[in-house]
């Protein structure tokens, strides 16, 4: 536990590096949103930029930024329309968690069980199906994936595509949800056609995303079955007449598990901010989205700042999980080895 | 080294990846004799493929085929330049951090963490924004910079690896500099990482900036540029030309592939482990 205690204390100053590198980056362009936004106002935009301090220096503008947040969980107000960019950002990390959460389920299940069946038989079909699964995931720019398979759902199945979450004749049905992880939501309180909505919506984007983690879920599963299955114990363990389904699914299984549980979290992470190119393609909601296309577009620093600063969290909050995770798979870090 | 070569070479998969790059490669040269200029307009728009137009013709009148070729060449030139950065900022910085280790490492490592701790892809659109976007530079500096954390590590744990063996001891003794050591005695004994990490590399940054080149921030709209074509094709989906998607989506994942399958047989050729196995 002081292993995870540490890790949350290293963590602040990490973020403190990002934000900062943000408003660097931000503050190194010549003009700002406010050329864009009063472009036929002058008056109006010296005005502007005085009410919301951008005349000064980025470290007193990143102190500030920094200040608000820690004593009021403030992520600042947009530079486009001044609104509290936190609810907005909040609801979109939402849209791509749900996406994210999809896609990995589907990569870690198909990855774990062809990686398996692929070191358990090397050389065969499946093993063949693997290697191709995971030198795919990895090689096919996600972005065409997606294309390709609207265009292979609409043609071949006629499957209805549509973007966003859910289908817009029914936002009077989703009007009380307390989250935008619509997809849960209607499931725990039972409305079937929001989830069914829901689910076709988020099945092509998933599907596609799913790509990347089942790739490398796959071959590091295979590699650390192979290597594992190799070890002494394992001969034992057949040896002692045990079954072999046993010794592979208890014995080996388990000690493969420590390699793949990280690498899995750090996917996690990556995909977080990864999905913005998945979500480009299917105008989904998400928060990578919104950063390139609000954010960058406009130069609006609290956008940028406020949403790589989630990603980044969410990043540490899910390797945190995964260190967790090591105590229950393995003894030996439970007994603080 | 013959022995990791015929290793290499006995391997079907490494060969097929070394095809599928000898193929761009050539393309990217000999993208000048293409039977028609990239951005140049023809007589003809959005055409299917036929005997003039190999891949038919887009929607600037430009010929597909033609643009793809030169997309060759746009798309090793950018991957080339950027691992080239990458090489040239993670080599040394791991090979400092490894051999001084103390606060020089520390210092070194957390930097590396702070950057993978980031979604790389979005790191790469953050820098590209900041750089300004729109241009290839920005996109070669960019995804340069992102993918340069993995040669820092790598070359950083080669380092520790070696530092204690007893040629890095014997150049000591005779006196010779840090530098020499590092560059003429440490260094040789890395290569062999660095190259499968070039060669994976090669292709995440293939990727990487097509990937920008997607969202709008990589070259302009008529370059011809495999993921700016792929921008385009896009608003093709909804119409009748979706045959415009495979060009150049199949040129990126053949190209990426390539480079992987190479890496990967240069990894398989370079392990003790599994020489020893065969």
């Amino acid at each position: 536990m002081t292993h995870a205690l540490r890790r949350i204390l290293v963590t602040f100053p990490l973020l403190l590096a990002v934000s900062l590198l943000v408003f660097a980056l931000a503050g190194a362009l010549p003009g700002d949103a406010a050329d864009w936004r009063f472009a036929k106002q002058p008056e109006a935009k010296e005005q502007w930029r005085r009410a919301r301090g951008l005349d000064d220096p980025f470290l007193v503008r990143w102190g500030r930024y920094v200040t608000g947040f820690a004593t009021r969980l403030d992520l600042d107000r947009s530079y486009q329309d001044d609104e509290p960019v936190g609810p907005v950002l909040l609801r979109k990390l939402q849209a791509t968690f749900e996406l994210t959460l999809c896609a990995m389920t589907l990569g870690v299940l198909v990855g774990l069980a062809v990686g398996i069946l692929s070191a358990v038989f090397p050389r065969s079909p499946l093993d063949y199906l693997g290697q191709v699964l995971a030198l795919g995931g990895i090689s096919v720019p996600v972005f065409w994936l997606g294309m390709v398979l609207i265009v292979v759902a609409v043609k071949v199945f006629g499957f209805p595509f549509s973007s966003s979450q859910y289908d817009p004749a029914l936002a009077e049905r989703v009007k009380d949800f307390r989250t935008h992880l619509y997809l849960l939501e209607s499931l725990v309180r039972l409305r079937l056609d929001v989830f069914a909505s829901c689910a076709r919506h988020l099945l092509l984007p998933a599907l596609a995303l799913s790509t990347i983690p089942m790739a490398v879920v796959t071959r590091m599963t295979r590699s650390a079955m192979l290597e594992e299955m190799r070890k002494d114990y394992a001969t034992t363990a057949r040896a002692k007449g045990l079954r072999a389904r046993r010794v592979v699914l208890r014995h080996v299984l388990r000690n493969a598990l420590i390699p793949i549980v990280t690498i899995t979290g750090l996917q996690f992470g990556q995909l977080m901010g990864g999905a913005v190119l998945t979500e480009t393609v299917f105008s989904w909601p998400g928060l990578g989205r919104y950063i390139v296309e609000s954010g960058v577009r406009a130069r609006d620093t609290p956008v940028i700042a406020g949403g790589i600063l989630l990603v980044a969290t969410t990043f540490i909050l899910v390797n945190l999980l995964v260190d967790l995770l090591y105590v229950l798979i393995d003894p030996r870090v439970r007994e603080g080895q | 080294m013959s022995r990791r070569r015929r290793a290499f070479f006995r391997n079907r998969t490494a060969i097929a990846g070394l095809v599928l790059v000898g193929v761009v490669v050539l393309a990217a040269l000999l993208a000048s004799a293409a039977p028609f200029d990239p951005e140049t307009r023809t007589d003809s728009f959005r055409t299917p493929p036929d005997a003039e137009h190999w891949l038919g013709t887009d929607e600037n009148g430009f010929d597909v085929f033609s643009r793809l070729v030169h997309g060759a060449r746009s798309a090793l030139l950018v991957a080339l330049a950027a691992v080239g950065i990458a090489l040239a900022v993670g080599v040394p910085a791991g090979l400092v951090a490894g051999w001084y280790g103390g606060w020089v490492d520390g210092a070194i490592s957390r930097a590396v963490d702070v950057m993978l701790a980031f979604p790389s892809v979005l790191l790469a659109v953050a820098i590209a924004a900041a750089l300004g976007g729109g241009s290839t530079g920005t996109v070669i500096l960019a995804v340069g910079i992102v993918i340069a954390p993995p040669f820092v590590r790598q070359v950083r744990a080669a380092v520790l690896q070696v530092r204690p063996l007893d040629y890095v001891a014997a150049a000591k003794a005779l006196g010779a500099s840090d530098a020499r050591i590092l560059f003429r005695t440490v260094l040789p004994n890395c290569v062999a990482p660095i190259l499968v990490l070039t060669t994976l590399s090669t292709g995440i940054a293939i990727l990487d900036a097509a990937g920008l080149s997607f969202l709008g921030l990589g070259p302009p709209e008529t370059s011809p540029d495999w993921g700016v074509m792929l921008t385009k094709a896009r608003v093709y989906i909804q119409h009748d030309e979706q045959w415009m998607l495979l060009p150049p989506g199949l040129a990126i994942s053949l190209t990426v592939l390539g480079f992987n399958l190479v890496g990967d047989g240069l990894s398989d050729a370079f392990d003790p482990r599994r020489l020893s196995r065969s």
